[in-house]
């Protein structure tokens, strides 16, 4: 199946940042860009007026294992015309950085947070770049990598004494407001074995 | 001390315009004396654990007086890890994990992850199951629409339509433990079908639903569009203009409420949407009035579409017959070697799809429900993505609700109907 | 409710002279016990405190709702403050983000109090077996009951909530002491230790055992550890 019409005019806007492109399931149109200009691209695509493609879908990420790149997903939808894009960035394990395309949309502030948190990749240019589905004081790394075994680093124990030690009045501190992050949580220094055995009950 | 004139908007009957809404300008401006008393703003925190977030949404407020100056929310209370565990089971016992993301609204959920994974893999399904999925699809949007009407009706102090939206719930619970046994974790879909084909009478049970239904709604419908209390509470309330809408990334009813006309049944039809007749409503002003007029309005053209899926429902087989997929009959197994070798086959080391990567979106109740399958060629998906409508909508609420009231916050979260199964994930 | 449902304690009741304050015949006192007074008026006045997370909530609130009616059961003031509450009911999958949260809520319940486990997640992690859920919720609060299911009906929460009526009726206030007994160093602290967290929450069944299907794709299923202190 030839590329499609806006795969031929985004290689004639950008000749060096298209990398590839290929159509997969049947009809869906993907195409590679380089990472170091994925603002500018998916910003022309935006605005240009025969592409338009308005509404940022989703972002997201792949981690194939075994060392490959991690992929950035972009899902772009033209409400004006009715098509889809998906845009896709490789990023090399020793540069899991990415710039943040906010300015662009809004819709991408939680979904760059959430590739942030699970996978660990930085969007350079993020207002509020923090953690946003695990604990601010999540130390167990980035969980949908695939290196990241299903249950987790720590044993079971561990994993509920850090629940456990965490101090829910600081969140309520107006620095976290502001952006800066929530401050450092120190968990609780007794050991896991000092809990008492039971409620009394 | 410093004045300042407060506009007070007022709805009375002798001011309702043609389409019934108040007018909201000022009456008298009454001239408020307010002392000059040095304040600073206070934080609140609401949730995770309290009843109006809708579940374990934590949301901490920035106040100047009652009045909201920001709006910071907290989500992840509800992990669980779906995209992860996802990627350990097979493609088929995946289906399980979908409905208990959103469990408003689960045959939705079945029917888009089965619909992805036969788009991965290019398969076909039956005419039957296509008509099937649609009935199943669009009594899942009454469900969840009904729920989201309870809920909110009780955030601005109405109880009983709460009463009568889960009454009526009640006969769809009824609906999903006829086709499925289950109550809300129906998993009633497979790669290439349903679970089992519709059990005798069920269609005529949908039938009587969808006769019956539209009468409650009528009465829910007279108890709030045109009551004054509803209305004050949600008019000009959390208003989103269609480019600031489509910016923060809506979708579904929330969208639509903004005046952009974004209905994946419209524009990327599946299942042959396109030859069915319905409308998809749009509303002008996007404020939590509209979204609540939109949402009642697609309740009734689920309706519709459901009697014309039921006309139409054809005979034949709900599978698709292709041995790499479906199993072999019982009758089969239990006297045929290569059939049990078969079905032992595909039990235990399931499907395989091709090392493609497929994005596939259905109209969810809450707006664009995207699966986004990247396959290896083995069983299992490198990666199970679920694009999350009610997380992209919830995005907004900051912004929805800067100047507003606390009171109006919570009708705001309300108003967009969020699942947190589904954001958190 | 329940005044006279055992024979064995049944009230005596005394007939005063003719001619008493409120008329001739009537019972002008009666004697009980007072361990039964206190458990009849206790266990057919709970008040919920609905920690409602996911599926099982919604199973919850159609208990609520008019078909089923909780209301029958001196349940339906949901108190959605744990400090008027006497049952809590945690309906849905607990994660660890919201572990402190809900030992928190109890905590700040008062005595008398009971809990229920509604549901297969809260009550052992469910099909969840992985990095974020806490594998059942007996490994951070007490827990009186116990609902299978996923959801459970809400038949299901109804019989567990007449069990801990049940589980009431049989106290006796002079164990109401030991019973009761609250250590303020428990307070914020998981319930169980190290060693039953582990013997609680190890991996079962097909959670991660099973590599023929359920290992992780493009890998050896044997890299995952096992359950140990770090």
């Amino acid at each position: 199946m030839p590329a499609s019409a806006t795969v031929e005019a985004l290689r004639a806007a950008f000749p060096n940042a298209v990398v590839r492109d290929l159509v997969q399931s049947g009809d869906q149109q993907v195409v590679y860009i380089d990472p170091g200009s994925n603002a500018e691209v998916l910003d022309w695509l935006r605005t240009d007026p025969g592409e338009r493609f308005n509404l940022l879908v989703d972002v997201t990420a792949v981690d194939y294992g075994d060392g490959r790149p991690l992929e950035v997903v972009y899902q772009l939808w033209s409400i004006p015309h009715r098509k889809a894009l998906r845009v896709k960035c490789e990023l090399p394990l020793s540069r899991l950085a990415i710039t943040s395309v906010t300015a662009l949309w809004s819709a991408a502030d939680w979904l760059e947070r959430e590739v942030y948190d699970l996978f660990g990749i930085e969007f350079r240019g993020h207002p509020d770049l923090r953690r946003i589905l695990m604990p601010e004081n999540y130390a167990e790394g980035h969980p949908l990598r695939k290196d990241f075994p299903l249950r987790g680093r720590f044993s079971r124990a561990e994993q509920t004494r850090r629940a456990l030690s965490q101090d829910l009045e600081q969140y309520y501190m107006p620095e976290e407001l502001e952006g800066r992050g929530a401050p450092q949580i120190v968990p609780a220094d007794e050991s896991p074995n000092s809990a008492p055995e039971s409620q009394g009950r | 001390m410093t004045r300042r004139t407060v506009d007070i908007p007022v709805g009375r009957g002798a001011e309702m315009g043609m389409d019934a809404r108040p007018a909201m300008g000022p009456l008298a401006p009454v001239d408020v004396a307010e002392p000059d008393i040095g304040s600073e703003e206070m934080l609140i925190n609401i949730g995770p654990q309290h009843p109006a977030t809708h579940g374990v949404l934590r949301l901490i407020c920035e106040l100047d007086g009652e009045t909201v100056v920001s709006v910071t929310p907290h989500i992840g209370y509800l992990h669980s890890s779906f995209e992860k565990l996802g990627e350990y089971r097979t493609y088929n016992q995946i289906v399980p994990l979908t409905d208990r993301m959103d469990y408003l609204a689960p045959l939705i959920y079945n029917c888009a992850y089965a619909m992805a994974v036969e788009k991965l893999m290019g398969i076909e399904v039956t005419e039957r199951c296509k008509v099937v999925r649609v009935v199943c699809l669009e009594l899942d949007r009454i469900f969840s629409h009904l729920l989201w009407l309870g809920t909110t009706a009780i955030d601005v102090g109405a109880f009983t339509p709460f009463l009568y939206a889960f009454q009526e719930r009640e006969r769809i619970y009824q609906l999903h433990e006829e086709l499925t046994g289950a109550r809300i974790t129906t998993s009633a879909t497979r790669v290439g079908g349903m679970m089992s084909d519709l059990p005798p009478g069920w269609a005529e049970g949908v039938r009587e639903f969808i006769d019956t239904f539209p009468r409650t709604l009528n009465e829910i419908d007279a108890l709030l569009t045109t009551n004054a209390i509803h209305q004050g509470r949600t008019m000009n309330i959390g208003a989103i203009g269609p480019e600031d809408a489509v910016d923060c990334g809506f979708t579904g009813p929330n969208l639509r409420a903004s005046g952009v006309d974004y209905d994946v049944r419209k524009d990327r039809p599946y299942y042959d949407y396109e030859t069915y007749d319905f409308e998809v409503p749009v509303g002008e002003n996007g404020d939590c009035y509209d979204r609540y007029l939109v949402r009642m309005e697609e309740m009734r053209q689920s309706v519709a579409i459901l009697h014309q899926a039921l006309d139409r429902l054809p005979d034949g087989p709900i599978n698709v017959e292709d041995p790499r997929i479906s199993l072999p009959s019982k009758t089969d197994c239990m006297s045929d070697m290569e059939s049990m070798i078969h079905h032992f086959k595909l039990i235990m080391d399931g499907i395989d799809a091709p090392a493609e990567d497929c994005y596939f979106s259905v109209e969810g109740s809450k707006g664009e429900l995207g699966m986004y399958l990247v396959g290896d060629g083995g069983p299992k998906p490198v990666r199970w993505r679920i694009r999350p409508p009610s997380f992209v909508n919830l995005s907004a609420i900051a912004k929805l609700a800067e100047g507003h009231l606390v009171a109006d916050l919570i009708m705001i979260n309300a108003s967009l109907d969020i699942v947190l199964g589904e954001i958190d994930r | 409710m329940g005044l006279s449902e055992k024979p064995a304690e049944r009230l005596p009741v005394a007939s005063s002279p003719p001619g008493g304050v409120l008329g001739a015949g009537t019972p002008t006192f009666l004697t009980t016990r007072l361990d039964f007074v206190v458990n009849w008026a206790r266990r057919n006045s709970l008040w919920p405190m609905p920690f409602g997370t996911a599926c099982c909530a919604i199973e919850m609130m159609a208990a609520a709702a008019s078909n089923f009616d909780l209301a029958r059961f001196g349940m339906e003031r949901m108190s959605f403050s744990p400090r008027q509450a006497d049952v809590l009911i945690c309906a849905g999958r607990v994660p660890y983000k919201l572990a402190p949260v809900l030992r928190r809520i109890w905590d700040q319940m008062p005595q008398p109090k009971w809990a229920v486990s509604m549901g297969a997640c809260a009550s052992s992690g469910g099909v969840f077996d992985v990095y974020s859920m806490v594998q059942g919720i007996d490994t951070i609060i007490p827990v009186d009951v116990y609902v299978p299911g996923c959801p459970p009906r809400p038949e299901g929460l109804i019989y567990g909530l007449m069990m801990i009526q049940e589980k009431i009726r049989q106290e006796r206030l002079s164990e109401h002491g030991a019973l009761r007994a609250e250590d303020p160093a428990a307070v914020a602290r998981a319930r169980a230790d190290a060693d039953e967290v582990l013997a609680l929450s190890g991996p079962f069944g097909n959670s991660t055992r099973q590599n023929r299907v359920s290992g992780p794709t493009g890998s050896d299923a044997s890299d995952r550890p096992d359950d140990r202190i770090p």
